[in-house]
């Protein structure tokens, strides 16, 4: 139990990982990541992955929406943006993958910063719909632009390759999303101790009074997008790399709600919230699967009510977090702690 | 109002679930190592309609051929997953079930899946893959060497439209034709190349109509038509909507335009929905309707396995016979590389489908076949008798070579 | 330039813009009482959609009996939606409330697929075959109908809204919930009326545009198209509605035919794009002064 929160330093004040027992907790948490591919199986594999990319994307859409209040329903097209970048510069150069994705990221904030400008002028649901306005060009482009992106049929893209090294696997295809992941949220934690981070919550919660403390609303909330967009991008990026082909339905405006639902059902403007709201979401359509086929024996339609059932709690989970747990997941993981850390005493 | 998922579930529960297809496998040897049959398989989502009706084949497939005492002595097992037709979950249970079992042959439920599957397939080299995709895309032996299409690809079935609609032609005149198509890789799919062909025929496409996905009121699209006046029009990627709204429009404007669609749009769906407005409507159609008029070994057995399964469930749409269909060329694949001494490695399984050459599918389609390019460029065109509720056909067997 | 064949197009798409207007007014409604924006709009149709299929078709009953009831289904919808959803929201940012709405949407699309299934659908037809010729002019005579249809319901509307009790109350409480309250306006009761109201407009829409263009558990994709209407027209304006709606309508048939199906979209949302930089809050909304 601990008591007490005395702090001597600006710097233990600023810290992210006040006790040691938080520190010995995430030790063994990032052991267990690293060692977790060693004893499962291609598909366990596949969903970690896949988590992985759900968390830097969910985390870039956090900080956009949930820590500087900028609707956004385009995350899908930065992702795309992203997408397509990297299976362009695979094909057509033989640049290495880390390079492609930071190409990725950096295109995808170039456009995010095109698609924040109108957010000088029109703000909240205006704003939305203008970042959705943005979404259906990108798909445009995606779709017609075929010289480029391939037009409909898409591209394929050969692994990604590391001075020699490709890879191929879900294996190995871990062990670069999900440490990039893990990099991801800390350098998302660090700016959040910064006066950037700052400047962008202020705006959040009043952003007109930010402008009066001087903060350049123009200026922030294009970082933001651009921060934001990268993140989208670099997630995009891996995406394409992961499964080796995009196509303009890679990326649909279902996506963006997907992300927008996992910033919401995790928690906004909480970055473990964004964490838990993207293994979340990712995660229930095969815990669904599983419960079906469990009740498959005793009722044999089940597998055809799967998909509408997924919809059904997709949508009941977004109304039902919204009314009755604004604070999403990670509310309830801090009510835990909390639980644990007063332990005998009760609050 | 729950008809619909009685009746499903109904055909569902007759023809058997997960369960019931494993217990249909042990009825023959039990010291022959079992061939497991993988899928990906709709059974929700939009491609429902259709995937039900894909697992039905497939299931059946495997009881009957378990009947005749499986594959060379080796009993089959037919795994499957529904996926909603969405790729990831299409990837996780092609994971999930590669994993747990060696899986020589596979059915994958889209073209989406089929393509982003295609590097992860190509390096196992272990699975023979094929499935409701009739991407033209899939014919392209370098970068799909694994994947072969149970049926003629969407380009070449615009092919054997075309040559129907040439041979319509009086006195060297050939008839007019339009395009009309949905807005989706699937909807463009066959265009560029069915261009090609007409040109290369002679025939002159004289409008091309793409329309918005979703519910969409396509009166002005009929309007460029009444301008343009084909004598046919050739619908893809559709199902149903806007096809209907199409023809009843231009028919009451006069036209007496003719209208063909696509295999996935060629089915009682439109005889259903649109009554006594759907005839004459023609469709391509590779295999052979389960009401034709035609019969031979391998359909009478798909219909007496049909009736045995689910004796209530009546008329068996087309996705059945496309789910048979790829049971039935699986088996003859792994039959011909078991028969020659292989192991069933992706490469040898390859080889012995390009080797398919005048192979008599005892009734499922009209004329023996060969593989091309790892399809069956083989379709025939039929036309709607709405008073009957039935496709007739109108032309012979079009091969295309 | 072909003068007919433009006309024949125009008509076409005011026809469309006819529904979509119908659709943006219920939207508008909604918004202007409560200020929810409401996603659900196009899965509010498609249910009535459904429901006339399942009267008119399943149970077989006329079509003329069929369609008050699916109307009347769908505001109920609307009501409970609002009781029960937006209600609890009262109060909170506007984002979750749209989240909320999002949310509804997934929800009635998993149940019309539940109980109806994902095939794709037809409605029984009820409006007249045959083409109706203004002029020289072609007009299907679907969208004809149908324009009528909603015509018809826009003006019992606007007689309402200017002239009943509910109606003023109505406009009151859009103007300034405050006044209202202390004039003894059930404010309550006017939030819940707006939702029914505006959802009946949307229901009439659906079973019109689904008896257009088929009908499938993805027909709430619709929505998109309305949001640029509103968007252009300004969202609590019914004027902006009527006048965006027409004219979104036809600039997007006008788009689809000279330029192709696949610019549709994209030639609308351009329009919405311009409309964001030179009159962010529409073109009839009213410009919201943020007080700090």
């Amino acid at each position: 139990m601990r008591i007490g929160d005395a702090k001597q330093s600006y710097e233990a004040d600023e810290a992210i990982w006040t006790s040691s027992t938080q520190k010995i907790w995430l030790a063994i948490f990032l052991l267990a990541l690293a060692v977790f591919p060693f004893f499962a199986d291609s598909y366990l594999l596949y969903m970690g992955c896949l988590v992985g990319i759900a968390v830097i994307s969910t985390t870039g859409l956090n900080i956009l929406t949930g820590f500087t209040g900028l609707i956004s329903l385009g995350q899908a097209g930065f992702m795309g943006v992203g997408g397509y970048t990297v299976a362009w510069l695979s094909l057509n150069t033989a640049l290495p993958f880390p390079v492609t994705l930071l190409l990725a990221g950096l295109l995808a904030a170039a456009v995010g910063i095109l698609v924040g400008l109108p957010s000088l002028r029109v703000k909240g649901l205006y704003l939305a719909i203008a970042t959705l306005a943005a979404s259906v060009f990108l798909h445009f482009i995606f779709a017609q632009w075929e010289s480029v992106t391939g037009g409909m049929g898409g591209l394929s893209l050969e692994p990604a390759h590391l001075f020699g090294l490709t890879l191929q696997s879900d294996f190995e295809m871990y062990f670069v999303i999900v440490p990039l992941a893990v990099l991801m949220v800390l350098a998302a934690k660090n700016v959040f101790r910064t006066r950037i981070g700052r400047a962008f919550i202020a705006i959040r919660d009043r952003d007109i009074s930010a402008e009066i403390l001087g903060i350049n609303l123009l200026r922030y909330k294009l970082m933001s997008f651009a921060l934001s967009s990268f993140y989208a991008g670099v997630a995009g990026g891996l995406f394409a790399y992961f499964y080796r082909v995009v196509t303009p339905e890679s990326f649909p405006l279902s996506m963006s709600i997907f992300y927008l639902a996992a910033v919401i059902v995790g928690g906004m403007g909480n970055l473990l919230g964004g964490i838990l709201g993207a293994a979340f979401m990712t995660l229930i359509p095969e815990v669904l699967n599983l419960l079906t086929a469990a009740l498959t024996p005793f009722y044999p339609n089940a597998p055809i009510f799967m998909s509408p059932m997924l919809e059904i709690i997709f949508g009941a989970l977004i109304v039902g977090f919204l009314i009755f747990e604004p604070h999403g997941l990670a509310e309830i993981w801090h009510r835990i702690r909390r639980f644990f850390s007063l332990w005998p005493f009760r609050n | 109002m729950f008809e619909s998922i009685l009746s499903k579930g109904r055909r569902l529960a007759g023809i058997g679930s997960i369960a019931a297809a494993l217990a249909a496998a042990p009825a023959m040897a039990q010291d022959k190592e079992p061939i497991v049959f993988g899928g990906s398989i709709p059974l929700s989502g939009v491609f429902a309609f259709a995937g039900v009706h894909l697992h039905a084949g497939l299931t059946d497939y495997t009881s009957w051929i378990n009947g005749e005492g499986g594959i060379n002595g080796h009993p089959v097992k037919y795994v499957m997953e529904d996926t909603g037709y969405e790729v990831d979950r299409s990837v996780a249970a092609f994971k999930k079930i590669t994993g747990s079992n060696t899986v020589p042959v596979y059915y994958g439920d889209s073209t989406g899946f089929m393509k982003t599957i295609a590097s992860e397939l190509n390096s196992r080299g272990t699975t023979l893959m094929s499935g409701a995709s009739f991407a033209t895309a899939l014919t392209d032996n370098e970068k799909y060497p694994y994947q072969f299409i149970p049926g003629p690809s969407y380009s070449q079935m615009f092919g054997i439209i075309l040559e129907y609609i040439s041979s319509q032609g009086e006195g060297g005149d050939k008839p007019t034709v339009a395009f009309v198509y949905s807005d989706t890789e699937f909807g463009k799919d066959p265009i560029e190349n069915g261009k090609a062909k007409a040109a290369l025929m002679g025939i002159e496409v004289v409008e091309e109509i793409v329309t918005k996905p979703g519910s969409v009121d396509v009166s002005a699209e009929v309007l460029k038509l009444r301008r343009a006046r084909p004598d046919y029009v050739v619908f893809h990627g559709y199902v149903l909507s806007p096809i209907n709204e199409f023809m009843v429009q231009m028919r009451q404007m006069g036209l007496d335009t003719q209208f063909m669609g696509t295999f996935w749009s060629s089915d009682k769906l439109i005889i259903n929905k649109m009554g006594a407005d759907s005839d004459g409507y023609m469709g391509v159609m590779p295999y052979n309707y389960y009401d034709s008029a035609e019969g031979g070994p391998m359909l009478d057995a798909l219909r007496a396995q049909a009736e045995k399964s689910d004796p209530d469930a009546g008329y068996r749409p087309t996705g059945y016979m496309q789910g048979w269909f790829n049971a039935m060329v699986w088996t003859e694949v792994i039959k011909r590389t078991m028969d020659a001494d292989k192991e069933l490695t992706a490469d040898n399984m390859a080889e012995s489908l390009a080797s398919i050459k005048d192979w008599d599918t005892g009734g499922i389609i009209g004329i023996p076949v060969s593989v091309q390019d790892m399809s069956f460029p083989v379709g025939r065109i039929w036309r709607v008798n709405a008073k009957e509720g039935r496709y007739e056909p109108v032309s012979d067997w079009i091969h295309l070579d | 330039m072909d003068w007919l064949f433009f006309g024949e197009i125009s008509l076409a798409g005011l026809a469309m813009g006819g529904l979509y207007a119908l659709i943006s007014l219920g939207f508008v409604i909604i918004y202007k009482a409560t200020k929810v924006i409401n996603f659900a709009i196009g899965e509010i149709m498609m249910f009535a959609a459904y429901l006339f299929l399942a009267f008119a078709g399943g149970m077989e009953m006329s079509p003329w009996v069929a369609l008050p009831l699916a109307v009347l289904g769908g505001s109920v919808l609307g009501g409970v939606i609002e009781k029960v959803m937006i209600r609890p929201m009262l109060g909170e940012s506007s984002i979750s409330v749209v989240m909320v709405t999002i949310g509804v949407a997934s929800i009635l699309v998993g149940l019309v697929e539940l109980i109806w299934g994902a095939d794709p659908q037809l409605l029984p037809s009820f409006l007249p075959r045959k083409p109706v010729f203004i002029g020289e002019m072609y007009l299907a005579p679907k969208i004809a109908y149908g324009f009528l249809i909603g015509a018809g319901l826009l003006i019992v509307y606007l007689l309402y809204f200017r002239f009943s009790r509910g109606g003023v109350a109505l406009r009151a409480t859009a103007s300034d919930q405050a006044a209202a309250y202390s004039m003894g306006i059930n404010v309550r009761r006017v939030f819940n009326l707006s939702w029914v109201f505006g959802s009946l407009a949307a229901s009439l829409a659906g079973v019109l545009v689904a008896a257009t263009g088929g009908l499938s558990p993805q027909f709430g994709a619709i929505g998109l198209s309305v949001l640029v209407v509103v968007i252009v027209g300004g969202l609590d304006s019914i004027l902006g509605a009527l006048v965006a709606g027409l004219f979104i309508g036809w600039l997007e048939t006008v788009a689809g035919a000279y330029l192709g199906g696949e610019y549709r979209m994209p030639a609308t949302f351009a329009v919405l794009a311009v409309i964001l930089v030179i009159r962010p809050y529409g073109l009839f909304g009213t410009h919201e002064i943020e007080r700090v």
